[in-house]
């Protein structure tokens, strides 16, 4: 399968993590700073940066700063490349049943 | 909470049949070859609860994706659950769970494969608001493999 563009995998990696979901799932509501962000997780300051660095990277999320604080907002990365991933590895996973099917009847044929 | 990819295949033989094929080193290959010039398949199989089986598969040396699935469930003829780590080829890697169910149905056998745990999917059902282009892409896609059994 050839679907492994280097922003793909930090795509994969960015969503992998349960605290960066919900740091989406919270941004999907409006935009936060990063104060505000961090209070629910229980997260140092420093800890929500991190995971909002990585998120912005792929672009899942974009920040500026507003007066003193920095404000988050979901960014403008479609995942359109992690759909066609899962569609490629869901057509290998398809052909890989139907080869073993193929296998095994023709092991079956030849036995009987 | 994880979506899944879910495909079927009547095949016919015995259930019996079926799930030894896919436990022995002919099976595993046939599962991971491709009508390709060149294609490499190297596969292990220690078949126990807590087992490994490792898969190496790719065109050539320098494009193999390295398969690990670990036995979590052997319930021959019925059932196989296995845990799997896809070690891509930038090294970074992918955990899943296949899961196989092999019913007997009239003189055949119906195998069905249900793959687990893509966090795309997780994120696409728990976070139904925002990024709407991409979960709508993503729901297109989980739902063509959900839509047809594949019967021979």
């Amino acid at each position: 399968m050839q679907h492994h563009g280097a922003t793909l995998d930090r795509t994969f990696f960015a969503l992998s993590d349960p605290t960066r979901r919900s740091i989406l799932e919270r941004l999907a509501g409006g935009p936060a700073t990063i104060g505000e962000l961090a209070a629910p997780f229980g997260l140092t300051l420093n800890g929500v940066k991190k995971h909002v660095g990585i998120l912005e990277e792929v672009d899942l999320v974009k920040t500026a700063k507003v007066g003193r604080s920095r404000e988050c907002q979901l960014g403008p990365a479609e995942l359109v490349d992690v759909a066609r991933w899962i569609d490629s590895y869901r057509h290998a996973l398809e052909r890989r049943l139907e080869r073993f099917g193929a296998y095994v009847e023709a092991r079956t044929a030849r036995d009987r | 909470m994880t979506h899944e990819l879910r495909f079927e295949r009547l095949i016919d033989a015995t259930p019996e049949a079926v799930f030894d094929s896919f436990t022995d080193p002919g099976g595993q290959a046939a599962f991971y070859e491709v009508d390709e010039p060149g294609w490499i398949v190297r596969s292990e199989c220690d078949l126990r609860i807590g087992g490994v089986w490792t898969v190496e598969f790719g065109p050539s040396e320098a494009e193999l994706t390295r398969h690990r699935h670990v036995f979590e469930i052997i319930d021959r003829p019925r059932r196989l659950l296995l845990s799997s780590t896809e070690t891509r080829l930038d090294g970074s890697n992918l955990d899943t769970e296949l899961e196989f169910v092999f019913e007997e149905q009239g003189g055949e056998t119906l195998v069905t494969m249900v793959h687990r745990g893509f966090p795309t999917a997780e994120l696409r059902d728990e976070h139904r608001v925002g990024l709407p282009n991409a979960f709508a892409q993503l729901a297109r896609v989980v739902s063509a493999g959900l839509q047809r059994p594949k019967a021979k």
